[in-house]
């Protein structure tokens, strides 16, 4: 009997341990293709960020502090975003947020890039629980080989929020432009590691 | 006998070392009122109609009134009211914020003005306390007209309170008149062969860029032609993308390694070459601009907020991003991003708070102009530059 009780305490103890585990997991999640040399990625675009939020200028606002952020690492080159209008139009894409492997390969050809950026802002803003409120930001994104069309890297980011630290002593949070680039870096340290 | 001797000793040696201690004493004289434009010769200046670029109805005309009679009352020969206007309605000038290159040489030819003082109203605001921000320069006419001088001012009634309040000013009329002052005392001190005016002091570091990359092909020891492309505002702001152009015109002048086309110039570039941007300035484009122009560089950028507020409560809110794009290497050879608000790094009593947009972009765009020239080692790559640049 004495037994069965110290055996189901150490399994209580493990599972206590299994969800520290869980509840200690950042929200990044990362796909890299393990076949993909990146270091023969030089130079890249970003595309134009689909924004999911209210405010139609978001995406604007998140793809240029990547590219700044991207560009500042010295480790590849990010063409201009005018270069990457006139590879859209020359290349006769409907929708650059959302490319095809046939158009990566083709805007590839025309802007010669190794690869693209292409990114999604899920959230972006203030959130609200009761009388605490805090800002957010919900990022991912994938880069797409030129070469082949094929996804080689994809990453997502949750930064900001509200905290127990805020619902216990109250604090609006971060600045917006701090959280962004939290979540910017957090991408770019993913896809450079 | 000996004391009166010990006395006069004294006497010099008080003097000589006030001429040390406040030199700046000497140079009051040069910007007095007599100090004109007569020293320099002949010279003879038209000024443009205000431009508007507050988005509201503003007092243009009373400040351009203001801005003539104290220019005739330090003895500039300023272009009579008639002949400007026959002028403008012979070439049809609509638009007031630049000289392109036609119209600097026919004022040249025509009518003998050697320079255009073109006056921009950035911000204005009646409200208590008011605020209201300028940016002026002075372009030279004939056949390749280039800024001459270039000068801006943000103020807000509430700037210096005081003890008490007494340095509070709520008449608008005298926060107009303390603004020219400041703008033409500058003018004044360059047409009368002085240095250009240096009315804002250093930008104080926290208004760097938050993020900037700077490649080593940028030479800070050469000096370069810079055209400035019209930069996209997706703030709330209207007109904020031609106020950030300016700011940049201005900053950029004066950080020294860089000759400025005037904006009136490459407008004329970017209409005739019928360039429409759609997101930014394409490779291509920026060859055509940078070989019609002959210049070296070109910058473009995006305003992402451009705030400023009324009345008492509130803070001014200024982002923008920047990228510069060398004519020889096709490359972004410096992209940086910058955002700031009035009450940032502010703790105690309000102190060091900006209380116009204009004051905070000014100081933000000084700082890029500073780490632009910078030397590379010390700049290229930063990301979160806080401690990097001094």
């Amino acid at each position: 009997m004495k037994g069965i009780s110290q055996m189901s305490r150490f399994k209580f103890i493990l599972f206590g341990v299994f969800l520290l585990f869980i509840s200690c997991a950042g929200h990044q999640t990362t796909y890299i293709d393990s076949n993909m040399d990146f270091g023969s990625v030089k130079t890249v675009a970003v595309m134009p960020f689909v924004g999911l939020t209210r405010d139609p200028v978001v995406a604007e606002r998140v793809r240029d502090v990547f590219i700044n952020k991207l560009l500042a690492t010295g480790a590849v080159y990010v063409i201009p975003v005018g270069e990457v209008a006139r590879g859209t139009a020359r290349a006769e894409i409907q929708n650059p947020t959302a490319l095809s492997s046939d158009e990566t390969i083709k805007l590839g050809g025309i802007i010669k890039v190794q690869a693209v950026i292409i990114g999604t802002v899920k959230e972006y803003g203030e959130v609200r629980s009761g009388t605490v409120s805090s800002n957010i930001i919900s990022l991912s994104l994938q880069m797409i080989e030129t070469q082949t069309g094929k996804i080689v890297w994809t990453a997502a980011s949750t930064k900001g929020g509200i905290s127990t630290w805020d619902r216990l002593f109250g604090g609006g949070g971060k600045p917006m432009n701090v959280v962004t680039e939290k979540a910017v870096d957090d991408l770019i340290n993913s896809l450079l590691k | 006998m000996i004391s009166l001797t010990v006395f006069l000793n004294k006497l010099v040696l008080i003097f000589v070392a006030g001429f040390f201690l406040f030199p700046n004493l000497a140079k009051t004289e040069e910007v007095g009122k007599d100090s004109a434009i007569a020293s320099k010769g002949k010279s003879r200046i038209a000024i443009y109609p205000v431009e508007n670029l507050s988005g509201i109805v503003a007092p243009v005309k009373e400040i351009r009134q203001v801005c003539i009679e104290k220019l005739k009352g330090h003895g500039v020969d300023v272009l009579e009211e008639e002949v400007l206007e026959k002028f403008m309605t012979k070439y049809r000038i609509r638009y007031t914020g630049g000289v392109n290159r036609e119209i600097a040489k026919a004022f040249r030819q025509d009518i003998n003005v050697d320079g255009v003082l073109i006056i921009s109203l950035g911000f204005y605001s009646d409200a208590n306390p008011p605020k209201i921000s300028l940016i002026s320069r002075l372009v030279s006419t004939g056949e390749d007209p280039s800024i001459l001088w270039m000068e801006g001012v943000g103020l807000a009634g509430d700037d210096s309170p005081g003890i008490l309040g007494l340095g509070l000013i709520e008449d608008p009329k005298i926060l107009i008149d303390k603004s020219l002052k400041t703008i033409l005392t500058s003018l004044m001190r360059y047409l009368s062969g002085g240095q250009e005016g240096q009315v804002d002091k250093g930008a104080k570091k926290k208004f760097h860029p938050k993020i900037s990359y700077r490649s080593p092909a940028l030479d800070s020891n050469r000096k370069y032609s810079v055209a400035i492309a019209p930069f996209f505002s997706i703030s709330e702001r209207k007109y904020a993308g031609e106020i950030m152009t300016l700011h940049f015109a201005r900053e950029l002048k004066r950080a020294g390694n860089f000759n400025i086309i005037e904006p009136g110039v490459v407008r004329q570039a970017f209409l005739e070459l019928r360039i429409v941007m759609e997101q930014g300035v394409s490779l291509a484009n920026a060859e055509l601009i940078l070989g019609m122009l002959n210049a070296d560089l070109v910058i473009s950028g995006k305003v992402t907020d451009y705030e400023d507020y009324q009345g008492t409560w509130g803070k001014p809110k200024v982002g923008f991003n920047a990228q510069l794009i060398e004519r020889k290497s096709r490359e972004v050879v410096w992209s940086s991003n910058s955002y700031n608000q009035g009450d940032d790094g502010v703790f105690f009593f309000d102190r060091g708070r900006v209380n116009t947009a204009h004051a905070l972009a000014s100081q933000m765009t000084q700082w890029v102009g500073k780490m632009m020239l910078e030397d590379s080692k010390r700049v290229q790559g930063i990301e979160g530059s806080k401690d990097r640049v001094k």
